[in-house]
Formats: structure tokens, sequence, C-alpha cells
């Protein structure tokens, strides 16, 4: 199985991987950092020179309104993609063997349908957020359960909550849309000050909270090193499994809130949130080259998902066709890994 | 690895896991059998065969190939969708079936070798190439048919020859069904018998030493992600001629089965190795929920519940058991 090579293959590894990092003699490591240094401010030159030639293309781009809007509109996706990037963190950047949560978008959608069912039964507000954030936990718990406990490997294991969580999402709406208007719902899709929606706020609200607690904090730390060595944090006393449990809870928690902010958004439930699947596994793996080291932080991935946002939206304006959306995804994807890559296998020269 | 407990009891219960797929699957029969008496009959046995089987065991097996060298092939839909846009469009163009077909075939390995591109030739990690060939597939065929709108056949226009595929019937028994046994057998024997299965074997238990033993790790990769995608083409060509249409990224929706299927195979292995067929009886095992279900008459949604909860359940024994051994 895939799990039981001690060494995985190249081919295997996500990038930053630990093979490379222990290969790596103190000048090639000097080189690499050299060669992080210039992808990460590659790709904020290319994000900032998107941005540039958006506001002189359409000159409403750089508007307060239109920045706002596309805040608002990335807090669902920035949220799952927060969610996602702390798995990452937790179990390592090998996608297959290490962190990764499939069930983020089903989980997303149930919590959703959980919120609006709740109003629809006639309860308040305060219950239905409970009753979201629950749903939520309870995935997270049950993925949580199934790596630990069953030794599932996390694709697998998340890949068969997800089926579970979706199906229960169809059981529940009768693959409808359910409707949901509070007065809760309606002031979080509202515009708050400067005219920038409430939703744009919550999602840096919620970025500036996350970062804090991973990126600031000795927990935070500890996650890094229980997902880069997992071995090594092991002998250094660190209680792995009970932090890819924390991780899986943290995840399933923000598609629970996800679910919120899409019920507010959506004024109610929707079908078709699996689809949200694979752009937020795209944004929280592009988000590791907006980071120092190359590595998955919460800083990053918000910056991946607002640039995604932005390149939509340049291209909504600019009347491009939506239709390239997922290939410039896709080609993002696909380049920034490349670069990587490349750059690692110099270094290790 | 399976250590032998000295525990009579703990040995039994082991035995029990490792047949679990066995085991799920006699059960699941059973009791369609009971609550469904139709189920049983030889006419729907056929109609799973044909309907829910062949499509997904021949898209199972592509995935099998990229499982078992230690990756995984996400673009597997992308392969049939661009097999089928291509025999669609020749067809319409006018060119002869076995043309078509060869186009088909041709477009599906297309997909392959921009994976082995990605893979073999810069070394990103099979899940994320795959990905980006994935989301760079989707965009592509949106704008070949102008924001996604299927390609339709005209009824009339139809070759006889374009429906072969899907409905003819070879010595009585249906094409689709031929296909799907005789590509089974076909990746059995080279999984087993040949040297690029041994290779590709030895690339997922242990890539480094296939690397230093010599062998050029990067053409056998190469390889197998092409065979991925042509395998894949088959099946792109057959739904095709079964529904005369191209819906661009449909091929999608085999994707999660196709994994799902393949590491259930895997509970078979003692080694929890990837296996033809543990995938092929991992097949069997959806295709019979999804029709038995349908049967039961049990409400719809309850049904893909009720197969996330069996693939679970199956996955949690299967590892389980692989751990209990692993630590003996």
């Amino acid at each position: 199985m895939l799990v039981d090579t001690s060494y995985p293959p190249p081919s295997l590894d996500g990038f930053n991987s630990p093979a490379h990092a222990a290969e790596g003699t103190p000048k090639p490591v000097h080189g690499r950092s050299l060669a992080a240094v210039a992808l990460r401010q590659g790709s904020l030159a290319v994000f900032i020179g998107v941005l540039v030639y958006f506001s002189f293309a359409a000159p409403f781009f750089l508007s307060i309104g239109n920045i706002g809007n596309v805040l608002g509109q990335s807090a669902i996706a920035g949220v799952l993609a927060i969610g996602l990037t702390v798995v990452i963190i937790a179990g390592g950047s090998n996608v297959v063997t290490g962190g990764i949560d499939l069930s983020l978008a089903a989980n997303m959608g149930l919590s959703a349908a959980v919120y609006a069912s709740l109003v629809q039964a006639g309860y308040g507000d305060g219950l239905a957020v409970a009753g979201a954030l629950g749903t939520g936990l309870l995935i997270g718990a049950v993925n949580a359960a199934a790596i630990t406990l069953a030794g599932i490997v996390p694709l697998l294991a998340t890949l068969a909550v997800m089926n579970i969580v979706a199906g229960l999402e169809l059981v529940l709406t009768q693959n409808t849309v359910v409707p949901a208007a509070t007065d809760f719902l309606s002031a979080l899709s509202a515009a708050g000050p400067f005219g920038i929606p409430v939703l744009a706020f919550v999602l840096l609200g919620f970025t500036a909270l996350a970062a804090g607690v991973v990126q600031y904090t000795p927990l935070g730390l500890r996650l890094y090193a229980v997902g880069e060595f997992p071995e090594a944090a092991r002998a250094a006393g660190l209680r792995v499994k009970l932090f890819i449990t924390g991780a899986f809870l943290a995840s399933g928690l923000c598609g629970g809130f996800a679910g919120i902010l899409s019920v507010s958004y959506l004024s109610g439930s929707t079908t078709g949130a699996g689809d949200m699947l694979l752009p937020v596994v795209v944004t929280a793996l592009l988000g590791s080259v907006f980071s120092r080291r190359l590595l998955p932080t919460i800083g990053g991935t918000l910056l991946a998902t607002l640039f995604v946002s932005f390149l939509i939206n340049g291209f909504q304006l600019l009347n491009i066709s939506s239709t390239l959306v997922s290939g410039v995804q896709g080609l993002l994807i696909l380049l920034v890994v490349s670069a990587t890559t490349l750059l690692q296998r110099k270094g290790n020269q | 690895m399976p250590a032998q407990s000295s525990h009579p009891v703990a040995a039994v219960l082991r035995g029990f896991a490792r047949y679990a797929l066995v085991a799920a699957f006699a059960g699941v029969f059973a009791i369609f059998a009971a609550i469904a008496p139709s189920f049983l009959s030889g006419a729907n046995l056929l109609s799973v065969l044909v309907n829910n089987f062949t499509l997904l065991a021949i898209v199972a097996i592509a995935m099998t190939f990229a499982v078992s060298a230690g990756g995984i092939d996400l673009s597997v839909g992308t392969a049939i969708d661009f097999s089928s846009f291509a025999f669609v469009s020749l067809v319409l163009a006018g060119q002869p079936v076995p043309l078509a077909i060869l186009g088909g075939l041709a477009g599906g390995i297309l997909v392959g070798l921009f994976n082995a591109l990605l893979i073999s030739g810069i070394g990103i990690s099979p899940f994320l190439a795959t990905l980006g060939t994935l989301f760079v597939g989707r965009s592509a065929q949106q704008l070949l048919t102008n924001g996604g709108n299927p390609v339709y056949l005209p009824p009339s226009g139809i070759p006889e020859a374009f429906r072969l595929l899907g409905h003819g019937t070879i010595a009585g028994v249906p094409a689709p069904l031929v296909i799907a046994f005789g590509i089974i057998v076909v990746a059995w024997l080279i999984l087993a018998r040949t040297r690029f299965g041994r290779v590709n074997l030895a690339t997922g238990i242990q890539a480094s030493v296939v690397r230093y033993s010599g062998l050029a790790l990067p053409r056998y990769t190469a390889a197998t992600y092409v065979l991925v995608s042509l395998i894949a083409a088959v099946a792109g060509l057959i739904v095709t001629s079964t529904v005369t249409v191209y819906i661009p990224s449909s091929g999608n929706a085999f994707l999660l089965n196709a994994i799902g299927a393949t590491f259930i195979g895997t509970t078979l292995d003692p080694n929890g190795r990837p296996n033809i067929p543990g995938t092929v009886l991992g097949v069997l095992l959806l295709s019979i929920v999804a029709n038995g279900l349908l049967l039961s008459g049990l409400n719809f949604y309850w049904q893909q519940v009720a197969t996330g909860l069996l693939i679970f359940t199956v996955l949690a024994i299967g590892f389980a058991n692989r751990k209990a051994g692993a630590r003996a």
C-alpha cells in the first residue's frame, strides 16, 4: 500500500518533502532558500501584476466597492481553504498519505442544509448556528476516528465520509433548495462599514484568528512539527495522533462555519456544494507559494483565495469567458508546482 | 506482514478481516436476494454486469495501474472526455468509424502524455499533476464546445458501426461486457506476467530500489500514465457509443468510484497492495449495491448514504486488520 514505504519516492512527494530537506547539505539548502525567495517574490509579483493590469483595463476593478465584493464572495471558499490548510499542515504535504480532507465541501453542504432546515422548522438562529457547527464538528470527529483509530489513509477516509455526508444532505433536503431568512442571516450578508460586505470582514477576522493560532503560538509550531517530521515530533514527546485529531476537528468546524456563511450568502441551502471541493483543494495547495519557505500557511492560503477570486472578478469585468477560469486555475497550480519542483531539484544538486 | 498470532480467537478475527471484502460481498448478495426477489433473476444480474459493472470496471482497472505504481490519476475522467469528444467529432465530420475509434484512443493518450510530461518530465507528484490536468482539461472542453454544450449525433446520421461498441453483441454476449473482460484479463496478465508489471509493482513498494537497480524509472512511470489514459479512453468510446452524445466533463462521474473500488480491492491483498482481482471484486460490490438498493425500493437519497457506509466499513475493517498485522 501507499503507506508502507518508509521513503516515499520523490514522484510521490508533495513539495517540501522531508526527504528533500534531509538530503540537502548546508550549501544547497542556502541555494534552495534563495530559489524559494525568488519563487515567492515571483508569485507575489505575478499577483500584483495581474491586479495592476486589471485596474488599468477595467477602471472599476480597484474601487473599494469591487474589492469589498470580491472579499465577500471569497469568504466561503476562504474559510474552507483555511480548514484544509490546517489539515495539510498537520498531516504533511504528501497529498496521498499525508493531510487531505475531501469531505470539506460536502460538510459545508450538509451544515448549510442543517441550518436552513432548523430555521424552516421554526427554531432560532442560536440553535441553527449550534446545529451547523455541531454537524461540522461531528464530521471532523468521524474523519479523525477513521484516520487515527482505524488507520485508513486520509485520502480514502475522507472520500468515504464525503459520500456519506453528501448522501445525508440529499436525504435532508430531498435535493431541493431550502430557503432560510432570519435577521441574523440578513445582517451577515448585508453591507457593513464603507459599503464593504460583512462577509468580507468575517473572512478577514477569521483569517486573523486562524493565522494567530497557527503561525504565532507554540501549538501552531507543534502542528508544523507533527506534519513535517512525525517521527521527530513523536520522539520529542508530542502526541501526534492528538494533533491530527485536532486538525480534522478544526477542519470540520471550518466546514460548519462555511455552511453558515453559505446559507447567509445564498439565502438558504442549495445543492451542488461538492463542486467547491477541487477549487478549494487547488487553493490550499497553491497557498504555499506565498509563504517564505514554501510551506502551507494561513496567510498564504488567504492570498491564494483572493488571487483566484480577483482573477474571476477581473475576467468578468473584462468580459472574458468564465470558462477560462478553471483552466487558469489548473495552469496556475501546474506552473507553481513545476517551478517549486524544478527549483528544489536544482537546489539539491 | 501478517504475523502469526498466538491467540486463536485473534487469528480467526484476522482471518475474517482479511476476507472482509469477500464477506461483505456475500452478505450484500444474501440480503438483496432476501428483500428483492427479482434481484437473483438472470436478467437482473446480466443488467448489473452490463449497466453498472462494465464502464466502472474499465476505469477502475486503469486506476489500479496508477495506484499500484504508488501514484494516483485524478484525470481519468478527462481521458474519457477527450476520447469521447474526438470520437463524436470525427464521426460527425463524416470519417469512417474505425478511424474515429483510433482518434478517440489518441485523444485519451494525449491526456496520458500530458500527465507523463508533468510527472516523469518535471517530477510533479501524480496527485497534483493530474489535478492540474483535470482543471486544464475541463477548461479546454468548454472552449471546444462553446462553453460546455453537449455534442449530439443527429439520430438519422448515426452509422450502424458506431453503435456496435455499446449495443452490439459478440456470440450473444453484449460487446461492452466482452471488452471489459478482455481488459481485465490483459491487465491481470500485464501486472502478473510482464517485466512492465513487475517494475510497476516495485515502483509502488519502493521506487528508490527501482532507480538504484538501474531501471529507467521515469520511462516506466510515463508508460504507466499513458496506459491509464488509454484504458480510460476505451471506456469513453463505449459510453459514447451507448448514449450517442458527448457531454463535456461528464467522465469525472467515474473518478471517485474508481478510486473507491481500487482501494476496496487492496483489502483483499495480505500486504494491502492494489490488485486486479480485488479491484474487480470492488467494482462488483459497488455495482451490486447500486442495483440492489435500487430494487429494494429504499429512498433514492438513502442509497447514497448506504453505499458510503458500506465502503467506509470495508475500508475500516481492511485497514484496521493491516494495522493489527503491522503491530504484531
